[in-house]
C-alpha cells in the first residue's frame, strides 16, 4: 500500500537524520575502543624499533601490566581518588549543603552560587588555583590557615599529595552533588513529611526512615554517574601534580597518558587503557540498568 | 521539619548557616586568590592583599603574550564544535525520539555507555586514526593547494589542525547532547507535527517553522553543556595541537605555568580569569538544565 | 440521495497482530454532525486519525465526496482537525496560529490578516490575536484550535476529544458554542468523545464503537430508545440502564419475563412468542421504574440500599436478591436505607436481549 511505503520512507528518513551522529560516534569512539584492544596486544611504540615494525605480542602486555607495581599503584590511587572525592567528599558535603539550603536561610542563592562556582572552573584553572592554595612555600595559604588553627607548618601538597588531590576534586563537585540531591529532596512531597510527623516521627527518624529511603535511588544514580566521571578525570590531576610526587597521585588516566605519551609505549599504554575501559563499562552497564531507560 | 520545637529549630538554623558559610569559603577561596592576584602588581603564589591595584596583567596577556590568539582559537574551535553538536544532536535526537525501530533501544544504551568511556583510554587509538585521516587529507590537499599547503592543513588537518580538534571535541559531547535532545523531543507532543501536516507544511517547513522553534530550549541546553565541556577540555588540545599559532587557552595557561623561573603569577591569574569567565557565564545559564539532564549523566 | 461526504466501507487497521479497526462501514452526510463514541481503546481516535490521514488504512475504502482518498496525503484531503491537546504552536501568537496554514501556502499577508480577522470575530478572539497560547484560558485555547481548523474552509472538521481538558462548566458552554458554530457554518463534523452526554447533546448521528467494531449507528434518540444490544443499552443513557438476567416464560395471559431473583413481569405488547423458554436479559431504564405504595400495582419488592436525594429527583438503589436496581423517581422521597419498597415497572419500556446481548424485542 502506498501509505505503508510512506511509512517505510519515514523510517528511512529517521535513519538518515541519525546518520550524522552515528558516523562520528562509530569512527571516533567505538572504533578507537576496539582498536585499543588490538593495540594492547602489540608492542607498538612511538620511538625505537617497534615504532617501525609493531609486532603482535598476544597477552604479553597484560602479563607485564599485572606484574607492574606502578599499574597496581595507579589502580589503588584511582580507587582512593574516586571513593574519597566522589563517593565521600562531594556526596557528604553536597548532601549537607542541600539539607542546609532547605532551611529558609537568608542569602541562599548566594550560598548556592558560591558552592556551584568551582564546577564552572575548567580543570586547568582549578589545578592552577589550588596550587596557590597548597604550594606557595612558607606562605602557602592552606599552611597559614592550618597554623592559625594551631597546627605546625606543613607543605601539604608534598606531605599528603593524594589527600590534597582528593580534596581539590571534592571542591569541584560539591555543587553538582548539592543540586542533584536538592532535586531529589524536593521530589519528596511535603505531605509525606507531614504524615510522618502526624505519626509521631522525630526529625532524626524522619531523616533515616523517610528521607534516606526515598532518596536512595537518586543517591545510587548519583554515585554511579560521579564514579564513572571521576575515573576519567585527567586535567585536574595533571595540572596539579602530573601524577607526582613520585607516583603518589598517578590516577589511571594519568598513568595511561604517561605510558603512552611520555614513555611512548603505545601498546603497553593501550593495555592499561583497556583495563580502564572495562572498569568504566562495567560501571556503565550497572548505571544503564539502574536507569531503566524508557524508550 | 518546621514542627521541631522552636529552640532546637533555631539551633538547626544556626548550624545550617555555619555549614554553608564554611563550605562557601572553601569553595570561593581559590577564586578570591585568583581575582586578587590578577590585579596585584606584586602577585605571589599565596593569598595576599594586592600591593597596588593594576590591570597591567590583563593588558600584558593580550599585548605581550598570545592571549588574543589563544582566546580566538579557543572560541573558534569550541563554538564550531558546539554548533556542530547542536545541529547533529537536534536531528539525531528527533529521530531517536520519534523512531519505533528495533535498534532504538540498543542505540540508546550504546550512547550512555559511550559516555562513560574515559577519554584518556581512547586517546592513543584516536590519535592513530586521526593521523591516518590527516595523511589522507594531506595527500588530497597537497596537489590542490600547492605552496599554501601548511596553512590549509592548519585549518583542515586532523592532527595539529582546527578541523580535527573541532570534530573530536564535538564527538565527545555528542552522546550527552543526543540524550538531552531525545528526552526533550519526547516531551514535545506529536500533535504539533500532525497539526502542521494538516496545515499543509512540508518536511522542511515543519522543521524550520515548527520543530526548531519548539526545540530551542533543548538545543540551548545541549549547546550550553557542549560549550562548557569543550571549553574546559584540556587533554584534546594538549595532544592534538602543537603549532604555537593554534594553541588554545588551556594550553597557553598550562605552558605559561611550566616556564620555570620566570613565572609571573599576576599574568597567569589574569589569563586564568579570562579563561574562566566564558565558562562561568555558560554555566550560569546551564544551571537550570542540570537537574533535567541528570539521567543523561551530566557531571562536571 | 446525494453522495455522502464521507463514506467508510470495510475499513480495517492493525497495529502488529492486533486488529484495532475490524471492518467499519459508515456514511456521513454533508453538513452532518457525527459523533464517534465508545469506551477508551475502542478505536474511535484511530478511526478519526485514519480519516485525517495520520494513520494508514490497511483495508477497505475511505471515500470523501465520491473520491477514494486512502492514499491522499493529509494536507490534500481538505480536512481540518482539532486535537485533544489543541497543539497550538507555543512560539506563535494567536493570529499566527490561526493563519499558519495560509502562510504556508504563501497567501498574501493582507489576505491572511483579513481571513484571520473574520475567523477571530466569529470565535470572539479579536482582542486576543497578539497573545501567545500560554496566556490564554482553556476555553480560549479551544477556540483558537477551532479557528485554526475553520480558516481553511475545510469540507470536513475532525474533533478528537476536544473538550476533555476543560472543566465541567466550561465543557457545557463549549458544547453550546460548538453547536452554534455548526448551525452557522454547516461544516461536516466528525467528533470523537468517550462522553455519551457530549454525543447525545451535539450529534446528528452517533456511531457507537466497541473493540474496533460499530455496535450501532443512528440518531441519538434512536440509540436511546432502541439500542440493538446490551453494550449500546448500557453505554448510552445516564444513569445506566438496569440489566436483569432471567428467562422468558409463557402463561395463559401471554409471555412473561421471569427474573432469576424470582419476580415476574408481563411483557405487554412485546412479541417474543418464539423465544419462550430462552434465557434473556431485561433492560429497563431507571426512570421507567417507580416506587409504589400499593402492593397490587407492584412488580417486585426489595430493600433500599442507598438513597440519593437531589431535590427534583431521588435515586434509589434497591436490592432484590442478587440484583441491584437503580430507580430514578420524580420529586423528593423521604426514604431511608434498609426500608422495604415496592417497585412498579413501565412494561412498555422494556428492552429484551438474548444471551449474546442482541435485542429480541423493544
Amino acid at each position: 500500500m502506498a501509505l505503508d511505503a510512506f511509512q517505510k520512507r519515514r523510517e528511512r528518513q529517521t535513519l538518515l537524520l541519525l546518520l550524522p551522529a552515528l558516523i562520528p560516534l562509530v569512527i571516533l569512539t567505538i572504533y578507537p575502543a576496539l582498536y585499543a584492544i588490538y593495540l594492547s596486544m602489540t608492542n607498538e611504540a612511538l620511538t625505537g624499533l617497534a615504532a617501525a615494525k609493531p609486532r603482535f605480542v598476544g597477552a604479553a602486555n597484560y602479563f607485564r601490566l599485572f606484574s607492574d607495581g606502578r599499574f597496581w599503584n595507579a589502580l589503588f590511587v584511582t580507587f582512593v581518588f574516586v571513593v574519597g572525592s566522589a563517593i565521600i567528599g562531594q556526596f557528604v558535603l553536597g548532601f549537607i549543603s542541600a539539607v542546609a539550603l532547605r532551611r529558609k536561610v537568608i542569602g541562599s542563592p548566594i550560598f548556592g552560587a558560591a558552592i556551584l562556582l568551582p564546577n564552572a572552573a575548567p580543570e586547568v584553572v582549578a589545578g592552577f588555583m589550588w596550587i596557590s592554595m597548597l604550594a606557595g612555600g612558607d606562605h602557602a595559604t592552606l599552611s597559614k590557615i592550618m597554623m592559625a588553627l594551631g597546627l605546625p607548618w606543613t607543605d601539604w601538597l608534598q606531605t599528603f599529595p593524594l589527600f590534597m588531590v582528593v580534596m581539590v576534586n571534592t571542591w569541584r563537585g560539591i555543587g553538582t552533588a548539592m543540586i542533584l540531591l536538592t532535586a531529589g529532596l524536593s521530589a519528596v512531597p511535603s505531605e509525606v513529611y507531614e504524615a510522618a510527623r502526624m505519626d509521631g516521627a522525630n526529625p532524626r527518624q524522619i531523616f533515616t526512615r523517610i528521607t534516606l529511603p526515598l532518596m536512595a535511588p537518586t543517591i545510587f544514580l548519583y554515585m554511579l554517574i560521579s564514579t564513572v566521571s571521576t575515573i576519567s578525570v585527567f586535567g585536574l590531576v595533571y595540572a596539579l601534580t602530573r601524577g607526582g610526587p613520585g607516583n603518589k597521585t598517578e590516577v589511571i588516566s594519568v598513568y595511561i597518558y604517561n605510558q603512552s605519551f611520555t614513555a611512548f609505549q603505545i601498546g603497553y599504554g593501550a593495555a592499561g587503557a583497556v583495563v580502564a575501559l572495562l572498569v568504566s563499562l562495567t560501571l556503565g552497564i550497572a548505571y544503564v540498568r539502574s536507569l531503566k531507560v524508557e524508550v | 521539619m518546621a514542627g521541631v520545637p522552636l529552640k532546637r529549630s533555631g539551633l538547626y538554623t544556626a548550624m545550617a548557616y555555619l555549614t554553608l558559610i564554611v563550605i562557601s569559603i572553601f569553595c570561593l577561596l581559590p577564586f578570591v586568590w585568583m581575582a586578587l592576584a590578577s590585579v596585584d602588581s606584586n602577585a605571589k603564589l599565596f593569598l595576599k592583599w594586592p600591593d597596588s591595584i593594576t590591570f597591567d596583567h590583563y593588558i600584558k596577556v593580550f599585548a605581550e603574550e598570545n592571549g588574543v590568539r589563544w582566546f580566538a582559537n579557543s572560541l573558534f574551535t569550541v563554538l564550531s564544535a558546539t554548533i556542530l553538536v547542536m545541529i547533529i544532536s537536534g536531528l539525531g535526537g528527533y529521530a531517536l525520539s520519534r523512531s519505533k525501530a528495533w535498534w532504538k533501544q540498543p542505540f540508546l544504551y550504546a550512547i550512555l555507555l559511550i559516555r562513560v568511556l574515559p577519554s584518556t583510554a581512547l586517546l592513543v587509538p584516536l590519535y592513530k586514526i586521526l593521523l591516518t585521516a590527516n595523511n589522507g587529507m594531506g595527500n588530497m590537499l597537497r596537489p590542490l593547494v600547492g605552496e599554501n599547503y601548511r596553512s590549509f592543513m592548519q585549518i583542515f588537518g586532523f592532527i595539529d589542525g582546527y578541523l580535527g580538534l573541532i570534530v573530536v571535541l564535538a564527538t565527545g559531547q555528542l552522546p550527552l547532547a543526543l540524550w538531552i535532545m531525545k528526552v526533550f523531543f519526547d516531551g514535545v507532543p506529536k500533535d504539533y507535527e500532525e497539526a502542521a501536516i494538516l496545515d499543509g507544511a512540508t518536511l522542511v517547513q515543519r522543521i524550520r517553522r515548527v520543530l526548531i522553534p519548539l526545540a530551542l530550549p533543548g538545543l540551548a541546553a545541549a549547546g550550553l553543556f557542549t560549550f562548557m565541556s569543550a571549553w574546559g577540555d584540556f587533554l584534546l588540545p594538549l595532544i592534538l595541537l602543537s603549532s604555537p599559532e593554534l594553541q588554545t587557552l588551556p594550553i597557553g595557561l598550562f605552558r605559561a605555568f611550566l616556564r620555570v623561573n620566570e613565572i609571573d603569577y599576576g599574568l597567569l591569574a589574569a589569563l586564568a580569569t579570562i579563561y574562566l569567565i566564558p565558562a562561568v557565564i555558560a554555566f550560569s545559564f546551564a544551571r537550570r538544565f542540570l537537574v533535567q539532564t541528570f539521567s543523561g549523566g551530566v557531571k562536571g | 440521495m446525494t453522495t455522502p461526504m464521507i463514506k467508510l466501507s470495510g475499513v480495517r487497521k492493525s497495529f502488529g497482530a492486533v486488529e484495532v479497526i475490524q471492518g467499519v462501514d459508515i456514511e456521513v452526510e454533508d453538513g452532518e454532525f457525527t459523533v464517534f463514541v465508545g469506551p477508551s481503546g475502542c478505536g474511535k481516535s484511530t478511526l478519526l486519525r485514519m480519516i485525517a490521514g495520520l494513520e494508514s488504512i490497511d483495508g477497505g475504502d475511505l471515500i470523501l465526496n465520491g473520491k477514494r482518498i486512502n492514499d491522499v496525503p493529509p494536507d490534500q484531503r481538505g480536512i481540518a482537525m482539532v486535537f485533544q491537546s489543541y497543539a497550538l504552536y507555543p512560539h506563535m501568537t494567536v493570529g499566527q496560529n490561526i493563519g499558519f496554514s495560509l502562510d504556508l501556502k504563501k497567501v498574501p499577508k493582507a489576505e491572511i490578516a483579513r481571513e484571520v480577522g473574520r475567523v477571530a470575530e466569529l470565535l470572539q478572539l479579536s482582542d486576543l490575536l497578539d497573545r501567545r497560547p500560554a496566556e490564554l484560558s482553556g476555553g480560549q485555547r479551544q477556540r483558537v484550535a477551532i479557528g485554526r481548523a475553520i480558516i481553511k474552509r475545510p469540507r470536513v472538521i475532525l474533533f478528537d476529544e476536544p473538550l476533555s481538558n476543560l472543566d465541567a462548566a466550561l465543557r457545557v458552554q463549549m458544547r453550546a458554542e460548538l453547536q452554534n458554530l455548526h448551525q452557522e457554518l454547516r461544516p461536516t463534523i466528525v467528533y470523537v468523545t468517550h462522553d455519551q452526554i457530549e454525543a447525545m447533546t451535539m450529534a446528528t448521528r452517533i456511531v457507537v464503537l466497541n473493540k474496533g467494531k460499530v455496535e450501532q449507528w443512528d440518531t441519538p434518540i434512536a440509540l436511546y430508545t432502541d439500542p440493538v444490544n446490551t453494550f449500546v443499552a448500557s453505554f448510552i443513557g445516564s444513569p445506566r440502564m438496569n440489566l436483569v438476567s432471567g428467562s422468558i416464560a409463557g402463561d395463559t395471559a401471554g409471555q412473561v419475563f421471569k427474573a432469576d431473583a424470582g419476580w415476574t413481569a408481563r411483557l405487554d405488547g412485546h412479541s417474543v412468542a418464539g423465544a419462550i423458554g430462552q434465557r434473556a436479559t431485561l433492560g429497563i431504564r431507571p426512570e421507567d421504574i417507580r416506587p409504589v405504595d400499593d402492593v397490587a400495582q407492584a412488580d417486585l419488592s426489595g430493600a433500599i440500599a442507598i438513597v440519593e436525594r437531589l431535590g427534583a429527583e431521588t435515586y434509589l438503589n434497591v436490592r432484590d436478591g442478587q440484583d441491584t436496581l437503580l430507580v430514578r423517581a420524580q420529586g423528593d422521597l423521604a426514604l431511608s436505607p434498609g426500608a422495604p419498597v415496592q417497585l412498579a415497572l413501565n412494561h412498555s419500556a422494556f428492552h429484551l436481549f438474548d444471551q449474546s446481548g442482541r435485542v429480541i424485542a423493544a
